[in-house]
């Protein structure tokens, strides 16, 4: 068993897409992987294929490509993961701010987060705040991800946070923000819960704000 | 540089400027010719982006503004913000003072490569701003048109996510898109040479070594960038720009046949200037992010003078912003770039 999994956390690496759709069958036939150690060999995978990134080794077509094989496998394991998985990851609603339609950055992270097993529900770009807001409400998210490319989106960001203020929804649901235009003084100006730069990061604060 | 040479000759008019660096003479002083578009534009005469985004007159009317106000030698001119994905039939859209964002793509398979075969370029509204800023500001100035290569108009019809899917997924299919997105590059270029340009400015700006790999450049997008700049340098120079980092390709750049390459902030110019050889024009590359939006005045000088210092010495330098100025960048930095381009850059 748990030489698949590896072959299969090689072949996301890889972004084999056919390899790793056929490895996530081969897991399912053998039925002995439990939904945590899928899910960490996908997030492991995932956090491979960001620092193969930020190291300059891969370009932004070899991290989608593995964010496409994260997704058809998950299409494939995910009647099999439904079955085993007790706690789910959380609940996430993620999307690029009004007035921005930087895709790339996000959709690597609504990989990752799927393939750490999150729910993830991606509103998409340039989604507004009513859209926002609707949804976190409408599937009780216990996390909000708002990339943010350009600095000019910080009147929406700030518009997202005090609408979820108003609305009393801060409580128990925790902001993040991210994207290229972010730095700590950005982010701690807007006052969102957390922020991170790249894969690894942005998994990690996720983890460290839903305290596990 | 000051003191050198030149002291004491007639001053050249901008435009003179711009000729003698491409002809390899060394001008009186660098040419300074920032990437202010149509994005940064508008304010300067106090409209909004919404105002001059389809208003031919309103965008002419904002380039030649700044152009008056900060005294720089040469400008672009556009056709008009929602042109280049408009050219190909994207929908676009701008709300006040926002960036036009391109609000959907239109091909999504093989099957949709049909709808781009009617590029309408040369519709006279288009090119309206162009032959106003040429009238206008022509005589005395560099007027560079401003054409997207085939490989970024093929990414905008796709949608760049599904286009750079594709590389591993359709290689093929990145072709074909490539191959029908061409007659557009094509089209609007020899339109804005029609209408009078000084210079082509041919934009790749997802081509570089900060997004793709240097094979994937050269196997994509080097191939389409030499062959419409073969067929449009004829005419006009060819400036072309990739944004980012592109020390990795530069030298598949520099045989492109282009005459200047225009060079983001990521890139050393004097690194640069090595790889490319002396035949070259090298533009650039003050960070339009961290310099011109966000540093001070000190920080503008600073970084005029470090790329003057690094590239200027033999001629064959533009001195120019990496990218397009943000919106937000102060009047006072804008201003600074020219003040110190001319403090430093007199040779
Ligand atoms: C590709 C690109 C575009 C493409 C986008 C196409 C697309 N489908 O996404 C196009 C051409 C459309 C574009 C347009 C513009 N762009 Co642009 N673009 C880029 C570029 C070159 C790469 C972005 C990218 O995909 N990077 C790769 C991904 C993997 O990295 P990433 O986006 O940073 O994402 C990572 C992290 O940030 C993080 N992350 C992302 N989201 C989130 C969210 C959360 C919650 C967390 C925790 C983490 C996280 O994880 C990701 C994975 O590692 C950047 C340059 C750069 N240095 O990033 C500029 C850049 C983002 N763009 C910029 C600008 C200014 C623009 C324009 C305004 C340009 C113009 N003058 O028209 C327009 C704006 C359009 C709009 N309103 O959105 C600036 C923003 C600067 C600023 N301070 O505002 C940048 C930084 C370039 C620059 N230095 O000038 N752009």
């Amino acid at each position: 068993m748990s030489q698949t999994l590896e072959q299969f956390k090689q072949a996301i690496v890889a972004g084999d897409v056919d390899g790793s759709v056929a490895l996530s069958a081969a897991i399912i036939a053998e039925g002995d992987a439990t939904a945590e150690q899928i899910t960490d060999h996908l997030s492991a995978a995932m956090e491979e294929v960001g620092s193969r990134y930020e190291t300059g080794e891969y370009f932004i077509p070899e991290m989608l490509r593995s964010a496409e094989a994260v997704e058809r496998s998950l299409a494939v394991l995910e009647p099999y993961l439904f079955e085993r998985q007790h706690d789910q990851g959380g609940v996430v609603v993620m999307g690029t701010v009004k007035g921005d339609i930087h895709n790339i950055g996000k959709n690597i992270i609504v990989s990752a987060l799927k393939a750490a097993g999150y729910e993830v529900h991606d509103l998409g770009v340039n989604v507004s705040t009513a859209k926002f807001i609707d949804k976190v409400k409408q599937v009780d998210a216990d996390l909000l991800l708002l990339s943010a490319f350009t600095t000019s989106t910080r009147p929406a960001l700030l518009e997202i946070l005090a609408v979820l203020e108003d609305e009393g929804l801060r409580d128990n649901l925790k902001v993040i923000s991210g994207g290229a235009s972010h730095s700590p003084e950005f982010a701690r100006e807007v006052g969102v819960d957390g922020f991170a730069v790249d894969v690894k990061s942005t998994l990690a604060v996720c983890r460290k704000l839903l305290g596990d | 540089m000051e003191g050198s040479s030149g002291a004491g000759r007639e001053p050249m008019t901008p435009k003179q400027r711009f000729q003698a660096v491409l002809a390899g003479d060394i001008p009186d002083t660098v040419p300074i010719i920032p990437v202010i578009d149509g994005y940064y534009a508008p304010q300067v005469i106090g409209r909004a982006n919404d105002e001059c985004f389809m208003d031919g007159g309103c965008l002419a009317a904002a380039l030649e503004g700044a152009l008056e106000r900060y005294g720089y030698d040469g400008t672009l001119a556009e056709m008009g913000l929602g042109s280049h994905p408009n050219v190909l039939g994207c929908p676009v859209e701008v709300e006040g003072n926002d960036v036009p964002l391109v609000v959907d793509t239109v091909v999504r398979d093989r099957r949709d490569l049909e709808k781009l075969a009617e590029p309408d370029p040369w519709s006279e509204r288009k090119m309206e701003p162009v032959r106003r800023l040429v009238d206008s500001v022509g005589a005395g100035h560099a007027v560079l048109g401003s054409v997207r290569s085939p490989f970024e108009y093929a990414a905008t019809v796709r949608g760049l996510v599904g286009f750079m899917t594709d590389f591993y997924r359709d290689p093929e299919f990145v072709h074909e898109l490539i191959a029908a997105t061409k007659p557009a590059t094509l089209a609007v270029g020899r339109a804005l040479i029609e209408a009078g340009v000084d210079a082509l400015v041919i934009k790749d700006s997802f081509a570089s070594s900060s997004m793709i790999s240097p094979d994937h450049y050269r196997r994509f997008a080097f191939p389409a960038e030499a062959e419409v700049i073969g067929e449009l340098a004829g005419e006009v120079p060819v400036i072309l720009h990739i944004c980012r980092n592109s020390m990795p390709i530069l030298a598949e750049m520099a045989r492109t046949g282009a005459a200047v390459l225009e060079l983001d902030s990521p890139v050393d110019l004097a690194g640069a200037r090595r790889v490319v050889g002396e035949g070259i024009v090298l533009k650039g590359n003050i960070d339009a992010v961290a310099v011109m939006e966000k540093g001070s005045v000190a920080d503008v000088e600073q970084a005029v003078r470090v790329a003057i210092e690094a590239a200027a010495a033999e001629g064959r330098f533009i001195l120019s912003t990496g990218d397009s100025i943000p919106l937000a960048a102060p009047e006072e930095n804008v201003a600074a770039l020219v003040e110190y381009g001319r403090k430093y850059g007199r040779y």
